[in-house]
């Protein structure tokens, strides 16, 4: 069981190369983003440059570990940005191609069940995209700071105490490595409901997935004059019971740029618990279940000759 | 003899049509059965109900097990090539070969190599860059080196030119055949085969015509070539078809001894695609 189940994400991995390149991709485009600001900085005067990225401690500690938090932060969203939208494009196409190109009278000759099949295609999306995406931020974040730490030593400042000793980088990683897997299992409904479209669907997977989700709060609104529907699907991404109370204004508010150094951890705003007991999450996962059971229905009972 | 395929009552119904109609037959160990009939006679569903990819009414059995329910059991010791055009187009020739090897406990990754250098199908190509008899090359070379009991062939030559198919048959028989081996095969091109069948099975609107070892096929059927009045004369023996050749008449028998129709012309046994026809067009009257 295992062992097919390497087997069939390796084969996930081959036929969609979309899951590593577009992660790397985004991290090029990170990468040349730092240095050609590095590069702009340059042009400017030695005092103003380093200070922009809180070389100096003109600025001060607290400024440099906001600053650097922030890159942490940002450059992290749109890796999982990307891998949102790859998570979509992967899911809807995943039982759909083989069914398109025949490949599954191949993959059915084989002895793996049609539950197997599916679920290394779940795995795929919830557990694999956001393992190599956060990997690959590691080594996005790693690259920038080195080339970071290197143009600081060139400027004379001492990068391993404004740079590497500012932020605690383990528990930033950690805490992306759990903001990615959570986000992809508070989202798995979605996952369900694409890998079922990608199974049912006979053309286009893309406009059947996304049409009932913008006709159904449309009949709701008018027939109803509620938007229930809107509210659970369109309003989930934002409601992730996984963040403590963290007030991001006084985060990045210059004014009072109060947080101490221990403070900074983006670890310590996480509340794993919270979001392992909550409801809705749960409810979520079972509705993903669902939606994955029939997919497996589907590509076991249908004919497809 | 060891029964591998075992059907009692089989039936399959998609809405009011009944693709495959209480059906009975025995296939043993060993044997090189053709099922043989037209488009829509119900051979690709039978086919599919014996891979355990399309459930079914009635008992069926294969090599001891319910091909629906236990079909990850069964597909461990059965192989089969449905069409051409499955295996996917994307995938490199070694990460088939990573996959089948990772998920087939009975696959010889070495064995399948062996046949792959004897082609001219490179190791690092992808599957669309290959010709259509190289997939096909391919997709055997794969199938072959599965130690399997029982393997199903669909139509496995269609669109090929004589020299792959020639070839693929070759292969099959001297590479891969032999007395633990079942091989359960449909196609069009049943004159290619008749020659390398043990047993040969015709179907058509769902039900079986002929089940029959081809050794029995020159017993009970006899082909006369005659005109005038022997063909009045052989016309009362009662021939299940008939039809006109270069101005004389080819009359087909069924369980009439060679030795009551000796005097009235050219007797040889059918081929297969002749007494095909002649059940079908029986059967439709």
């Amino acid at each position: 069981m295992i062992g097919n189940q390497l087997a069939l994400i390796k084969r996930e991995l081959w036929e969609h190369r979309s899951i590593y390149v577009t992660p790397v991709a985004v991290a090029s485009i990170v990468t040349l983003g730092s240095l050609a600001m590095l590069m702009l900085a340059g042009g400017f005067a030695k005092e103003l440059d380093i200070a922009i990225f809180g070389a100096t401690n003109i600025a001060g500690d607290a400024e440099r570990q906001v600053v650097l938090t922030g890159y942490f932060i940002g450059t992290s969203g749109v890796f999982l940005l990307a891998a949102t939208v790859l998570t979509v494009f992967y899911t809807l196409d995943s039982l759909y191609a083989e069914r398109r190109d025949k490949s599954i009278l191949f993959w059915r000759s084989m002895p793996v069940t049609d539950a197997e099949a599916v679920i290394a295609k779940l795995v795929t999306a919830i557990v694999v995209i956001p393992l190599v995406t956060v990997a690959v931020v590691i080594v996005t974040h790693l690259v920038n700071l080195v080339i970071t730490s290197i143009w600081f030593s060139v400027k004379g400042a001492d990068a391993g105490h404004l740079i590497w000793g500012s932020v605690p980088l383990l528990d930033n990683w950690t805490a992306a490595l759990i903001v990615t897997l959570a986000s992809a299992i508070w989202m798995s409904p979605f996952v369900g409901w694409f890998l079922f479209v990608s199974s049912v669907t006979k053309r286009s997977p893309l406009l059947m997935a996304f049409m009932p989700l913008v006709l159904i709060p449309l009949l709701e609104l008018i027939f109803f004059r509620s938007s229930l529907f809107a509210d659970a699907v369109f309003g989930r991404n934002g409601m992730i019971p996984l963040f403590r109370g963290m007030d991001m204004e006084a985060f990045f508010d210059e004014e009072s740029m109060h947080i101490s150094e221990g403070a900074v951890s983006l670890l310590a705003h996480l509340d794993v618990v919270r979001f392992l007991t909550s409801p809705s999450m749960w409810g979520g996962v079972i509705v993903c279940a669902l939606f994955v059971m029939a997919a497996i229905y589907l590509r076991r009972y249908r004919d497809e000759s | 003899m060891t029964s591998v395929v075992s059907a009692r009552g089989v039936s399959k119904h998609f809405g009011a049509v009944r693709a495959v109609d209480e059906v009975s037959f025995e296939i043993e160990q060993g044997k090189i059965l053709g099922l043989i009939g037209p488009n829509g006679a119900g051979k690709t569903t039978l086919l599919k109900a014996v891979l355990g990819l399309t459930d079914c009414d009635g008992e069926l059995s294969v090599l001891g097990l319910d091909p629906f329910k236990q079909r990850k059991e069964l597909l461990k010791n059965i192989c089969f090539i449905a069409d051409v055009a499955v295996l996917p187009r994307w995938i490199k020739v070694t990460q088939l070969l990573e996959f089948v090897e990772s998920v087939h406990p009975n696959f010889s990754r070495k064995r399948a190599e062996g046949f792959l250098s004897q082609t001219k199908v490179r190791s690092d190509a992808k599957v669309r860059e290959l010709s259509k008899g190289m997939v096909v090359q391919l997709h055997l070379s794969i199938i072959m080196a599965i130690d399997a009991k029982l393997l199903v062939l669909d139509e496995p030559t269609l669109g090929l030119d004589i020299i792959f198919r020639k070839e693929f048959y070759s292969n099959l028989l001297n590479d891969y055949f032999d007395e633990k081996r079942t091989i359960l095969i449909t196609t069009h091109q049943v004159e290619e085969i008749e020659n390398l069948l043990t047993d040969i099975m015709f179907i058509n609107d769902g039900k079986i015509l002929l089940d029959s070892p081809m050794e029995a096929i020159a017993d009970s059927y006899v082909e006369l070539t005659t005109s005038g009045e022997d063909a009045i004369k052989a016309r009362g023996l009662g021939p299940i078809a008939e039809h006109e050749m270069f101005g004389k008449s080819v009359l087909l028998f069924e369980g009439v001894s060679r030795e009551n129709l000796g005097g009235l012309g050219e007797l040889r046994t059918p081929s297969v695609a002749d007494l095909f026809v002649a059940k079908v067009k029986g059967a439709r009257k």
